[in-house]
């Protein structure tokens, strides 16, 4: 299964990021260093989200079948926190909209791939043992790169002040569903 | 500024430098996979003895499995279940030059037939006596192997049949198993040593006493050193041993009861190997030490070997005892116990003469014999090639006990009473000679080892549940391990004199080489097939062909949907 897998899962993982960012016309604008600056924004974010759910948030411990929602329900609320952060890319960021909605995102999905998929992959998709789940997780990032480039754009929206009034709630449905969405999956 | 910019750069380049070596270390360690299944193995007996080499020479392996319906074996894994083996498959498996072969026994032996189980103990001195490259692994049975084996038996089965889309499909969907063993390849233990053991009673009334030689072996011999537990062979012999260690200990420790006769017991290693452990003890206490024991005035050696079982009961002897000497008393006494006080019990002697020419020897009294002194050898088996003998087959007791004897097990085992009568037989036998009761006129029906005295069922039988519970080839017991020395305690408990005896081979001509990795961990991984790979890439390519695609024209996608809501947003 070896190193073949390994280059599938990859392929199939980072290629569409790839294309998305050639296509996209990102690379006229020179814009690859402010990727790498979503993508520290993101970590950035990560890491105090982290900070923030280990003080404040210990274990609960109680049975293992009742979930808990009142915490869960904390947790998910700090991924705010993502929203904030995309917004602080897009701000300081000039340009056209679409422009700063793309940057954000494919920094910020790239930077999310990189860290939470690279080394499973390399770990996991290069042993004799073989598994969807590797598959599965390739596939996932492509899916979340849509994701995160839909959050980004909602998160423009809000923002912007032009907005016809009859959008804004949906906008803010959508970007309560953004956000709570892993705890509404449980 | 510019103090500031180097700062934060020297505090990165500090934090990443724990970054890089972990990374590093990541990259670089072996790849550690999660096993689909992780089950022990062992490995077939691999040994010199006497300069000729027996059994698998290789240990480790890599390989596809396959059961034995493919058609393709060669440099693959074949598996073979205890209820489907036969000689020919395994015969088949080693001419195509398969890779390993890994044969599944049950977890309960019992469940197997009678005659699948004597046809393997026939098979097991074969299967040894065919040096092969090829690693021989045996496996116990449970759930998860078994759920490979149907698995991999399925696709073996269908290898050859059909047409190519039907092969893609197959491809696509099937599970092959990779068996890997994690250890290294097998060499040759240095410096093994056989520990053997013994102990006296010394007789009553001063020097030049005759000396009676009661030895057993206590090693086991299977197809698969760690599988040999040996029950009847020679738990029994151990037992019944110690034992009478135990109750003439006790008649000796009066003063009224000692008798006139040396009783030396000997406990021999590397028994299963021509006696290797008697082979030095007799060296040594007859060429290189000025007085001993068995130097002297020898009665007999009387060698235990298998009595747990049966209604039989053969004296083997390499010469026929001559009238008048103190061998012939015991044959006599034998005879009348059994039949005064054992009448369902057959008895016999049998006379075979030393061969010389053979390979090994066959009885362990024959070492004795090669020394000149008288032995015999009690065994409930008439040939010394019966397959219980060494076999893996021979596993824990069953006892029969009065509330009904469970199912009847296959294979040999102990059986307890008839192990506690033979116990007595000899028992009582050792006392007539002793005491020289038939001289003195007392009836044979009289019964020395009665009520305090007696011998204690409960006592062998906790005796060959200790035996049993761990297996007991020569390979894996060094002069440290947990069997010799609790053996050595017992014997100080009622026997003086105590001594280990080591036997290490010669360095130049070993008599017996062992080998190691003779037990292992094997690992089943789920493999997809080559081409599933390249099929996978066919699909990611076409994949994201199309994304490409879509993304290039995503303003057509675009306007089309703009098309699409645009009439509503008009309407309104």
């Amino acid at each position: 299964m070896t190193l073949f897998h390994f280059g599938n899962c990859f392929s199939l993982a980072y290629f569409p990021y790839f294309i998305t960012y050639k296509c996209s016309g990102l690379s006229e604008y020179n814009a690859f260093w402010r990727c790498v600056q979503a993508g520290a924004t993101y970590l950035f974010v990560q890491l105090c989200k982290m900070l923030f759910l280990a003080t404040f948030f210990p274990t609960w411990e109680g049975g293992a079948g009742v979930y808990d929602f009142v915490g869960e329900f904390m947790k998910a609320t700090v991924d705010l926190a993502d929203l904030l952060g995309l917004h602080l890319v897009m701000s300081r960021n000039a340009g056209k909209g679409e422009y700063k909605i793309m940057v954000a995102a494919m920094g910020w999905a790239t930077a999310e791939l990189i860290m939470s998929r690279c080394i499973p992959l390399w770990v996991g998709a290069r042993g004799i043992e073989f598994d969807w789940k590797y598959i599965q997780m390739s596939f996932d990032s492509n899916i979340s790169l849509v994701h995160y480039i839909a959050m980004a754009a909602v998160v423009w929206m809000f923002t912007r002040y032009d907005l016809p009034k009859s959008f804004r709630l949906p906008v803010t449905i959508l970007l309560g569903l953004c956000v709570y969405k892993g705890f509404l999956m449980e | 500024m510019f103090e500031e910019a180097s700062e934060v750069l020297e505090n990165m380049l500090k934090w990443s430098l724990p970054l890089s070596l972990v990374l590093f270390l990541v990259l670089v360690c072996p790849l550690r996979a999660e096993a689909a299944h992780e089950f022990s193995v062992y490995r077939m007996q691999q040994y010199d003895l006497q300069g000729q080499t027996y059994g698998s020479r290789n240990a480790i392996l890599n390989t596809e499995a396959r059961t034995v319906e493919a058609e393709v074996l060669s440099r693959r894994c074949v598996m073979m279940r205890l209820a489907d083996f036969s000689y020919e498959k395994y015969q088949k498996a080693l001419q195509q030059s398969a890779g390993a072969v890994v044969i599944i026994l049950p977890q309960n032996m019992s469940t197997m037939p009678q005659d699948i189980v004597q046809q393997f103990m026939e098979l097991e001195p074969e299967l040894l006596a065919t040096e092969t490259i090829v690693p021989v692994y045996f496996a116990l049975e449970d759930e998860e192997l078994l759920s490979i084996y149907t698995q991999t038996q399925i696709s073996s089965s269908s290898q050859g049949s059909s047409s190519a889309a039907e092969v893609l499909l197959h491809t696509a969907t099937a599970n092959g198993f990779q068996m890997v063993t994690s250890g290294a390849q097998s060499k040759a233990v240095s410096d093994w040593a056989i520990t053997s053991l013994e102990g006296r009673l010394s007789g009553a009334g001063g020097e030049d006493l005759p000396t009676i030689v009661l030895v057993a072996h206590y090693d086991s011999f299977g197809v698969a050193p760690w599988l040999s537990y040996g029950a009847d062979s020679n738990g029994s012999g151990v037992a019944i041993l110690l034992e009478l260690a135990r109750l003439f200990s006790r008649l000796y420790s009066y003063k009224r009861t000692h008798a006139g006769y040396n009783l030396l017991f000997f406990l021999s290693g590397g028994g299963k190997f021509n006696y290797q452990g008697t082979k030095r003890w007799l060296e040594d206490n007859l060429d290189h030490t000025d007085s001993s024991l068995l130097q002297d005035n020898v009665a007999f050696v009387l060698c235990l070997d298998t009595l747990g079982n049966s209604d039989n009961l053969y004296l083997h002897v390499s010469k026929p005892p001559k009238e008048g000497s103190p061998q012939h008393v015991l044959l006599k006494e034998l005879e009348t116990v059994v039949t005064h006080q054992h009448p369902d019990l057959k008895f016999s002697m049998v006379h075979k003469k030393i061969n010389l020419a053979d390979d090994t020897l066959a009885w362990e009294h024959e070492r004795f014999g090669i020394r000149r002194l008288p032995a015999f050898t009690l065994s409930h088996l008439e040939s010394h090639r019966s397959p219980a003998r060494h076999s893996i087959m021979d596993m824990r007791s069953v006892s029969s006990s009065l509330e009904g004897a469970g199912e009847a097990t296959a294979g040999p085992h102990v059986d307890l009473t008839k192990l506690r009568r033979n116990t007595k037989v000899i028992a009582e036998t050792l006392a007539r000679v002793i005491y020289n009761l038939t001289e003195k006129g007392v009836s044979g029906d009289l019964e020395i080892f009665t009520e305090q005295m007696q011998v204690q069922e409960d006592q062998l039988a906790s005796l060959v549940d200790w035996l049993t519970a761990q297996p007991r080839a020569a390979q894996l017991l060094d002069k440290d391990s947990s069997i010799v020395n609790t053996l050595e305690y017992y014997l100080n408990h009622y026997l003086k004199d105590v001594k280990r005896h080591l036997v290490r081979a010669d360095k130049r001509d070993p008599e017996f080489v062992f080998y190691d990795q003779l037990k292992q961990t094997m690992n089943a991984y789920r493999v997809k097939p080559a081409i599933f790979d390249l099929l996978l890439a066919f699909c990611i390519a076409a994949y994201l062909g199309v994304l490409y695609l879509a993304i290039q024209n995503f303003g057509l996608l675009y306007s089309f949907l703009r098309r699409v809501t645009a009439p509503r947003v008009k309407q309104h």
